[in-house]
Formats: structure tokens, C-alpha cells, sequence
């Protein structure tokens, strides 16, 4: 440190003299040292110094790092005219340092620029020593390429300022080469390549700040080659050794150059696991190899490589292109793997066996054809005399060594429950016959009590493989187990032996694809009752939703009905259906089990329009069906029939009641609807005169009239019944009938039955007579005759008619209201008890009673001017003898006669 | 009693120092007998090495000659039959190991000039693109490193001795020559340097067969 600093003094120095010399066209502050390169993360000293002039002194001094004026701290006054400032060297970037004097005087203002001096620090990193240096020297042709190829790790970094460079030296024996570069390799170029000679090798980094050597490779030049790979291999397949291939190929570059070591590896075609000769077997200077212990009949892809022979000289060669042989056939090793597919035949008691085979493991060739003999248990004798059935295989040029060995079909027969066979099965191919395999199969009553199956199956599904699991029967020797494994009628199968409990199928699985996976216990060669699970190696989305098939329509609810998605559509185990049903925007969903096909909806409303649909769901997705649309019923089932069975219970009902409201209320009703009006054709008013006698024989008309007869039955019975013997000659006597009526449209007397009759020839004319014609009548008779007259002669009540074409007064239409009104035309009223009485009590009817009665009425209306014929009395007792003919118009019968002619008031 | 007394003490003294040199002869010995090991596996190694390089310079000198007579057209057998003076005797002079690896050395050396007269003479004769010459050029540096290999194998067995070097100054070259006189030339040279190879390598074979201390 002390000799750099006097260094630095002396230069300084040397430097003020030179600058006195030259005059005052020099600055008067002079820096050292001049544009230093500098460490970064070390610390840097300058030193400013005062020159030709007396005007300033190190005090004034200071030091400015860019446009920041460095603390006076880090000052270090060396005398009075030198002024040193030391700073740490931090980042990458270039930096000016000035040394400037403050304007103590006119002087130094003036002439500012004479006392500023700067220098740019250039800053870098200290190079790092190479690593991992090595060359290389590749064939061209058939000799070794003259430039040699070095790479190496560059170590340390470096500025944009101070750039590292990197220098290669390829040093031979009495000649050296090197090339300058910037990155990480770099190639020489030699004259020749010097085989046997030797090489050193080395890199530089260096750069402003310093230089760095890596590790020097010191070896023999042929430790830097790298050949190419052994050319025009051969491999050489011999019948007579079907488990070896000869492999010869030629040096990739001649002895005198250098001398080679190889290596072989090789693998069945289509694998890439290589096996490795063992180098102690190929380290020599060869051209040819034979590999033994190969699999006869099986294509081997065989390459080498070579390296110079020295021990640690040299790299590997890269590896030969592939040379392709297929070893010559063998004799099968093994025996055929048979197995069966048995299934139950319907209706008998037969079963269908189908024996299967696989190749022998170690086939060795080509199958061409296998032998199969099927012994009866019961009947080996015979058997054995039996000659082997032939059947032939033709099987493509395929690899011997693939892992899926091919399923041959042998032969199919029905095999009765009660029989047992052994099958027995050899295979050939075209050099010898493997060993004889052989199968049971026992009775069905065997198989079911004596060959157990294994217990706890169990099966799971792992990286695209199905893993299985099981216990083994109790109470049994199992020899091996089968596992088989069946989807969509394909049926593969493996064999494991007896200690197995778990295992993985080696079969190639398809994802989405349910398999039937069943563990066979083989018991000295019967094969036991199968343990049997399904699984997928994968589970998926269905391919396509349920169908639905049927619905069952309600008002409030609705019964969906679909079909189960068709196994191979299923792509999984189905976990659950969702029904979803939407009514307008409004979704709602009902998640069912996956055992379900039908679904009751309810909660609906009514004649109301739904889309429903139904996704199946497994765990590997979902599908839904087709959207299905319904209406629910406007009415529920049964509604309708309940409405009209009320309806008409109701109707019924009301029928009941007004009938029996008319039966039991006939007499009001007949009496507000047909009311009392005396019979016009029974008045005497018409012809009623003065002058003019009332007719001696208008009582037998009127005795006819059941009213009449019935009041006189009731009061006097004897006299009305022969006034109607009497009068029967004159029922059909027209006039008598047209003089009678009461021409009244709608009243009762046009009602009569003996009026319908008489005036059925001129039931129109009479009508419209009706309509234009209102008869009055009035009956000018009244009882009080009625005492007088002979018993021969009845009691005749005197009926008089107008012609008037007046139309009836109210009161005459509602005898209510002549009640009312206190008429004395309301003769019916007082009669009504009667009536009433009459009606209401038909067991008791007693004449004398009522007559008694009738007696005091009539003496209560004896001031009356008419006395009413007693209605009732014609209806509720009408003679045994009129009954028949007359009682159906008898509710319209007309008035009772007058018998008594006209009594004057 | 003194005197006796001091007898023991000596010749228990004598008998140490006897122990003592024993030993030191023996690690003496085993300590040359390490060095000449060592020195002998580096010499063989060395050996080994220049053996090997005569052997490709000779093959690749023997690559030469047909070429080189395959380039010259017809009569190229006739051209190496005829003998030609100013060409290095191919022949191994020396008694000793050393005068015989100097011989092998200066020999060597001899050839160079030749190899440059007569690649010249064939660049006028031949394309650029001859493979000739540039096997011409090939045997010319693979000799010079066996030259070198050579020097140096002499220097590590024989470092007091000089550096072997041409005896009679410079290799005297034969003057101007018509074509015919070049291709003559120029397969004399040739056949001539295979002779000194197959010499060299007997003499290096030769030579790998004796211990090198012993030379």
C-alpha cells in the first residue's frame, strides 16, 4: 500500500514538472490517476493536486462523484497543495469524479475551468476462473476432424464497461494455437488432428482488471475424439441356435488412428428398456458380438457404440442405428393356458362350454394348429382310445413377444349338469409341441358344494388399472387362481398363483367399458364357484340420458315412468337420477336413487303445461333425457264423475222433494195454480132467462162430472150415483158437452175430462173461442135448495154464462184476494178447511162430520149469493166406477153443477 | 576394565551405525528402484506413444503412395522403380540406443525438404482439390510430430545428450527436374520414407523390448 502511494506521489510529480513546463495552457488541478478501471465492491482512492499557482490551497479543494459533492469526511489533505478523497466502487455504471476549488478569489473565478480536473471511473468485476472445460473431437469421414471443439462454464461476472473475454489455447507438442471469444466455447483449428501426441488445453478469462487461467487438460490428443458410431451392422440369425443372433459391423475409424472399445445393447422390438452387454464382454478391440439367451422367435433391435480403447480417453461414440432381427423359432415352453366360458341352458339341464386357449408363454414361434381331447370322467377307458381332434390356427406375422398373447377358440360342446370332463390341449408350432395343458370341469352338483369361491373380493381402479383383492377360501388348498375379466362378450383371463391375494389386471381395459371381474379358485385343477365383481377402469358421463317412456297425467301430479340407459351407454355406474321440471322459467329438480325408474311428481298445478327431463348422473358426469312436455289435467281423476253423480243426486233430490212437496202440498198448489173458478159450462146464465126454465136435465150432465159425483158421494152418494147411471147416455152428446163448457182458456172447467173428450173434434175451434171469448158465468144456485129437492131429483146447482168478451177480474182469477177483499163472490174460501181437512186427513173421512160441517158453513154463508161446490171432495174421493176413466183429467174437473136453478134475490 | 568397558560401547556403537546404514542402503535402493519404475512407466508410456504414430504415419504414408501413384497416370509403377540420388537413406544408422534414436531423429528430419519439393512439384501437377496433396500435407505434419515425439522421447532418456540434428547441414535437394523426373522424384521419396518408417518401427519395437534404465 505504502509503495502504491509513493508511486502515485511520484507520478504526480512527474506530472507537475511536465505541466510547469508546458506553461499555463495547463489546468492548475491535475487528478491521479488518469481514467482508472475499478473493482466494483472495492474502495478507490484519488488524489488532487495543486499546480502552478499560489492562489488556492488543498482547503479549498473538494470532490464532486457526478453531481453530488463527496462528504469532507472521506477528504485526506496529503499537504497543502494535495488533496485525496477515497470512495467505495458500487455499481456497474461508468461515473466522472471532479475535483473542483471553491472561488476564493478574483482570480479563480475568473478562469473557473483552469481549476476543475475529472476522471471516468470505469468499473468491472474481476474475471472468474473458467470451469468444466472440455474439448471434443469429432470423425469426419474416416479420419478425426482437425478442430477441436471446447466448451467451458463461465464463472464470475461481468460489466458492460469491463467485458471478460475468454481466450483458448490448444497447446501441442511444439505448437500452440489459441482463438479469443466472448462466450462459453470456442473451436481450433489444428493442421491435422495429432493422434498420439500430446495436448494441453486450457482457457483465459480475462479482461482490464485481470486474468484468470481454468484448469489445464493435459492428456493424450485421442482423449479429445469422439467417433462416429460402428457402421454396416449385421446381425446374423442361425436356425440351429434359436437363442442367439450374431452381430458383426465394421471400425468406424482405422487401428493406427485409434484404437476402440465397444458396447451393445439391445431390446425386444417395440420396448425400450435396453439391455447392456456387459462392457467386460465388449471391451476389445472387435468386430463382431454374440448375444445368447434370447427369446427364440423374437425380433431384437440391437445398436452399438465404441470409444477410444485407453481406460478414461475418449467419449462414447453416439449409438449405431438400429439393426433389426428376429431370432429363429423354438420349441413352445409351457403349456397352452386353457380356460372355459360356461353358460346355463335354458329349459334343460344341459350346459353350453366354450374352451378357450391362449399361446404358451413362451410359444417360441408361431402357433400353427392345437390339439384338443375332451375326456368323460366316467368314462376314461374309452376315452383314451380316443384320438386327438385337431384345429388348425392361422395366425399373422406377428411378434412372439407380445404381451397380449392371441385367444383361440377350440371348440364348443353341451355338457349335462350330472357329467364331468377333462379337456386336454397341446399346441404346436413349426419346430415341436409344447406340454399338454389340462382342464376340469366338474358336475354342477360339485361345483356348487365343494369348490368354494374366494371370499372378500374386492376391486378398485388406479391409473387406468383395475386391482384386485381377495381372501382365500378356507377349508381349501387352492392350486392358482384365474382371474377373468368379461365386457360386451369379450372374455379375457390371467392365472395367478395360489399365495396371490391381490393383483392387477394385465389386460389392456377400455375406460368407460363396465367389467365383469370374477376370481376362479383352481383346486387341483377343478375350478371352483367364481367370485364376481363389475368395475370400470374409468367412469364417465352417460353417453345419452333415460328415456322416458310412460306418464301417468294428474291434476296435481304427475307419474314419470323412463327406461334405464342401455348398458353400453352408461360409461359408469349410475349414482342418481335428477328429474327436473320446469313451469315457465322456473326450475325445480327431485334427485331420486339410481335403483328407481319411476317418479311421482306432485305439487303441480293444474291444467298447466310442465317440461320435465331427467339426468342420469355417474361419477364421472351426467346426461339428461329429452325435454319431455305435459299438461296437467284440468280436473282431477273421479272429479268429473263426482260432479255429475252430485249433480244429479242434487237434481234427484230436488225431484224428490218437489214431488213430495207436490204430494204433500198438492192442495196449496193446486189451489195457487189452478185456482177455484166456477165451471162456465155448467152456468145457467147463458140461458138463463125469465122466460126460459132452467134445464131439467143439466144436472145429469153436471152429475157426470166427477166433481160432482164425488161431492155427492160424499154427501149424498146413492142420489149421484144413479144421476150418473142416468146421465152416461149424454156424456157423448156434443151440445150438452159445448153448452157445458166453460169456454175459459186456461181455466179448469176447459180442463175437464168431459170436456176433452166432448170437444176432441173441435178442440182447435173451442180453443180460439177461448182465446176471443170470455165466458162469465156465476152459479145462481145455492143450497138452499139443495134441502128441497127429491132425493130422485139431485140437487142442482143453477149456473148462469156471460158471453162477455171481458176478461176475468182478478178476483175472479184469485179467489185469494175476493177473500180478501171480503167479495161475496169468495164462496171457496169458507170451503178451504173443508178441503184442506179433506185432504190432509183421508183416514178420516167421516161424511157425517163433514157434512156436519158443511152444514154450519153453509149456515155461515147462507147470505151468499152462490154456494161452492165442494172441490175437494171430487178429487180425493172419486167413485170406485169413474176412477178408472176419469181420474187421470180428474185434477181438472170443472165445477159441480147448480142444480138448484136461479133463486132470486 | 575401562578399556573393556569402552570396547562394548563401541561396538554397540558400531552396530547401530551398521542397523543404521543397512537401512538407509536399503531405502536408497528402493528409492532408486521407485524412481526407475516411475521413470521406466513414463518412458514406456512414451514409447508406446511414438510407436504408435510411426505406425499411423506408415499407414497413412502407405495411403500416400497409392495415391499417389493412382495421380500420376500410367507408368506410375514404373516411376518407383527407378532409384533417384539426394534421397535420404532410409537405413538406421548407430551402435548405440541413442545414436540410433539420433539417427531415427535426423533421418526423419532429412525428409522434410523432400516433402516440400515434392508437394510443390505436384501442386503444378495435380488440381487443388487433389486428394493428394492433401495427404502429402497430412504425412508431412504426422512426420514432424513423429520427429518431435521422437526428440522429445530422446531428450527424456538422454538429457545430457544435444538435441540430434542433421550431421551435414542442410538436406541437399535435388535441382530443377522435368515432369516426368518430378514424379519419379517424388515416389522415390516416398517409397524411401515408408522404408525408414517400417525401420523406425522395428527399432522403436525393438527398443520397447529393453528396459530403458538398461539402455
Amino acid at each position: 500500500m505504502v509503495p502504491k502511494r509513493v508511486l502515485q506521489l511520484l507520478v504526480l510529480a512527474c506530472l507537475a514538472s511536465a505541466l510547469r513546463a508546458g506553461g499555463e495552457l495547463y489546468n492548475h488541478l491535475v487528478i491521479t490517476p488518469q481514467s482508472p478501471v475499478l473493482e466494483i465492491g472495492t474502495n478507490f482512492t484519488a488524489t488532487c493536486m495543486i499546480i502552478n499557482t499560489d492562489e488556492i490551497t488543498a482547503k479549498d479543494l473538494y470532490w464532486n462523484l457526478s453531481d453530488i459533492t463527496v462528504s469532507n469526511k472521506q477528504y485526506t489533505k496529503i499537504n497543502s497543495s494535495s488533496l485525496s478523497v477515497t470512495i467505495p466502487v458500487i455499481g456497474e455504471k461508468h461515473e466522472w469524479l471532479f475535483c473542483f476549488c471553491k472561488e476564493v478569489s478574483n482570480y479563480v473565478y475568473l478562469n473557473r475551468s483552469k481549476f476543475r480536473h475529472g476522471i471516468i471511473l470505469t468499473k468491472g468485476y474481476r474475471p472468474g476462473k473458467p470451469e468444466n472445460l472440455s474439448c471434443e473431437a469429432v470423425q469426419v469421414k474416416m479420419e478425426i476432424s482437425s478442430t477441436i471443439t471446447c466448451v467451458w462454464k463461465k464463472v464470475g461476472r461481468s460489466s458492460t464497461d469491463v467485458p471478460t473475454k475468454y481466450t483458448l489455447y490448444v497447446k501441442e507438442l511444439g505448437r500452440n494455437h489459441s482463438k479469443e471469444t466472448n462466450g462459453n466455447s470456442s473451436q481450433v483449428n489444428l493442421e491435422i488432428f495429432p493422434h498420439h501426441m500430446p495436448m494441453e488445453i486450457w482457457v483465459e478469462a480475462h479482461n482490464k482488471l485481470g486474468r484468470i487461467e481454468s484448469g489445464h487438460l493435459s492428456k493424450d490428443a485421442d482423449s479429445f475424439v469422439k467417433t462416429n458410431p460402428p457402421s454396416d451392422i449385421k446381425v446374423i440369425s442361425e436356425k440351429t441356435f434359436p437363442t442367439s443372433l450374431l452381430i458383426n459391423w465394421t471400425h468406424p475409424i482405422a487401428e493406427e488412428y485409434l484404437k476402440l472399445t465397444y458396447q451393445i445393447r439391445f431390446c425386444q422390438n417395440g420396448s425400450q428398456s435396453w439391455t447392456y452387454v456387459p462392457l467386460v464382454d465388449t471391451d476389445k478391440y472387435i468386430q463382431s458380438f454374440r448375444l445368447q439367451n434370447l427369446r427364440p422367435d423374437t425380433v431384437y433391435v440391437i445398436q452399438v457404440c465404441c470409444k477410444n480403447a485407453r481406460r478414461g480417453h475418449g467419449y462414447w461414440s453416439n449409438w449405431s442405428t438400429n439393426a433389426t432381427m428376429r431370432t429363429p423359432e423354438g420349441i413352445p415352453k409351457g403349456k397352452p393356458d386353457l380356460w372355459r366360458i360356461i353358460t346355463k341352458v335354458d329349459g334343460v339341464n344341459e350346459r353350453q362350454v366354450r374352451f378357450i386357449t391362449k399361446d404358451p408363454v413362451f410359444a417360441n414361434g408361431r402357433i400353427q394348429r392345437f390339439h384338443i381331447k375332451i375326456q368323460d370322467k366316467k368314462d376314461k377307458v374309452k376315452s383314451r382310445s380316443e384320438e386327438w381332434e385337431r384345429i388348425p390356427v392361422n395366425r399373422s406375422e406377428a411378434d412372439g413377444s407380445s404381451s397380449q398373447r392371441e385367444i383361440t377358440f377350440l371348440k364348443q360342446i353341451d355338457l349335462a349338469d350330472e357329467r364331468s370332463v377333462r379337456v386336454y390341449v397341446t399346441a404346436f408350432n413349426s419346430v415341436g409341441e409344447s406340454a399338454q395343458a389340462s382342464l376340469f370341469i366338474p358336475d354342477k352338483a360339485y361345483g356348487v358344494w365343494d369348490l368354494a369361491p374366494v371370499e372378500g373380493l374386492n376391486l378398485s381402479s388406479h391409473g387406468g388399472q383395475l386391482w384386485l383383492e381377495w381372501k382365500a377360501p378356507k377349508n381349501k388348498a387352492v392350486s392358482e387362481y384365474v382371474v377373468e375379466w368379461a365386457a360386451n362378450g369379450w372374455t379375457d383371463w390371467q392365472r395367478e398363483n395360489r399365495t396371490t391375494t391381490h393383483t392387477v389386471i394385465k389386460g389392456n381395459l377400455e375406460k368407460f367399458v363396465c367389467y365383469t371381474v370374477s376370481v376362479h379358485p383352481v383346486y387341483s385343477g377343478w375350478t371352483g364357484k367364481p367370485a364376481s365383481v363389475q368395475a370400470f377402469v374409468e367412469e364417465g358421463a352417460p353417453l345419452e340420458g333415460p328415456e322416458i317412456v310412460d306418464r301417468k297425467l294428474g291434476r296435481n301430479d304427475v307419474e314419470l315412468v323412463w327406461k334405464e340407459i342401455p348398458q353400453d351407454k352408461r360409461r359408469g355406474f349410475i349414482t342418481k337420477y335428477t328429474i327436473f321440471y320446469k313451469n315457465g322459467s322456473k326450475t325445480h329438480s327431485v334427485t331420486v336413487p339410481a335403483n328407481t325408474t319411476s317418479y311421482t311428481l306432485t305439487s303441480l298445478s293444474g291444467n298447466t303445461r310442465y317440461d320435465a327431463w331427467i339426468s342420469a348422473s355417474t361419477i364421472g358426469g351426467s346426461a339428461r333425457s329429452l325435454n319431455h312436455s305435459f299438461w296437467t289435467l284440468k280436473y282431477a281423476a273421479g272429479e268429473i264423475e263426482g260432479i255429475v253423480v252430485g249433480v244429479s243426486l242434487g237434481f234427484l233430490f230436488i225431484v224428490l222433494m218437489t214431488m213430495l212437496l207436490c204430494i204433500y202440498k198438492k192442495d196449496v198448489i193446486k189451489e195457487n195454480f189452478w185456482p177455484q173458478i166456477p165451471n162456465p159450462g155448467e152456468s145457467t146464465i147463458g140461458t138463463w132467462s125469465p122466460h126460459h126454465p132452467v134445464k131439467a136435465d143439466t144436472p145429469k150432465e153436471n152429475c157426470l162430472s166427477g166433481i160432482s159425483v164425488l161431492d155427492v158421494d160424499v154427501c149424498d152418494g146413492k142420489c149421484v150415483f144413479e144421476e150418473d147411471k142416468a146421465s152416461l147416455p149424454l156424456k157423448k152428446d156434443k151440445y150438452l158437452s159445448e153448452e157445458h163448457s166453460s169456454g175459459i182458456g186456461g181455466s179448469s172447467c176447459m180442463s175437464s175430462p168431459r170436456q176433452s173428450v166432448s170437444d176432441s173434434d173441435e178442440g182447435g175451434d173451442m180453443a180460439d173461442t177461448t182465446a176471443s171469448t170470455v165466458q162469465y158465468s156465476s152459479v145462481m144456485a145455492s143450497n138452499g135448495y139443495k134441502g128441497q129437492t127429491p132425493s130422485s131429483q139431485p140437487q142442482q146447482a143453477i149456473f148462469s154464462r156471460s158471453e162477455s168478451t171481458q176478461p176475468l177480474l182478478d178476483s175472479e182469477e184469485n179467489p185469494d184476494m175476493l177473500l180478501q177483499e171480503g167479495s161475496k163472490h169468495s164462496q171457496r174460501f169458507p170451503r178451504q178447511p173443508c178441503f184442506t181437512h179433506t185432504a190432509q186427513n183421508k183416514d178420516s173421512t167421516d161424511p157425517a162430520d163433514c157434512h156436519q160441517r158443511e152444514m154450519e158453513q153453509q149456515e155461515l154463508l147462507e147470505p151468499l149469493d152462490f154456494y161452492p161446490l165442494e172441490e175437494d171432495s171430487e178429487q180425493t174421493t172419486p167413485t170406485e166406477g169413474q176412477s178408472a176413466d176419469w181420474l187421470p183429467a180428474a185434477p181438472a174437473s170443472s165445477y159441480m153443477p147448480q142444480r138448484g136453478g136461479y133463486r132470486p134475490q | 576394565m575401562n578399556g573393556h568397558v569402552k570396547s562394548m560401547h563401541f561396538q554397540q556403537l558400531m552396530e547401530t551405525a551398521a542397523a543404521l546404514l543397512s537401512l538407509l542402503l536399503v531405502m536408497a535402493v528402493d528409492s532408486t528402484r521407485t524412481v526407475a519404475a516411475s521413470r521406466n512407466q513414463e518412458c514406456g508410456n512414451s514409447l508406446q506413444q511414438t510407436l504408435k504414430l510411426t505406425r499411423l504415419v506408415q499407414k497413412e504414408s502407405v495411403d500416400l503412395i497409392k495415391t499417389y501413384k493412382a495421380s500420376q497416370g500410367e507408368m506410375a509403377e514404373l516411376f518407383c522403380k527407378v532409384t533417384v540420388a539426394d534421397v535420404p537413406d532410409p537405413n538406421i544408422s548407430g551402435l548405440e540406443p541413442s545414436e540410433r534414436l539420433a539417427s531415427i531423429s535426423i533421418h526423419l528430419q532429412a525428409f522434410f525438404p523432400h516433402f516440400k519439393r515434392v508437394y510443390e512439384q505436384q501442386t503444378d501437377l495435380q488440381s487443388p482439390t487433389s486428394p493428394l496433396l492433401a495427404e502429402l500435407t497430412t504425412v508431412s505434419t504426422r512426420s514432424k510430430n513423429l520427429a518431435t515425439l521422437i526428440n522429445s522421447f530422446y531428450q527424456s532418456l538422454f538429457p545430457n545428450l544435444p538435441v540430434p540434428e542433421p550431421a551435414g547441414g542442410p538436406t541437399t535437394l535435388p535441382p530443377p527436374q522435368n515432369v516426368f523426373q518430378q514424379k519419379v522424384y517424388g515416389c522415390v521419396v516416398l517409397k524411401t520414407y515408408k522404408e525408414l518408417l517400417a525401420n523406425v518401427s522395428r527399432e522403436l519395437r525393438t527398443l520397447k523390448n529393453k528396459p530403458i534404465y538398461g539402455i
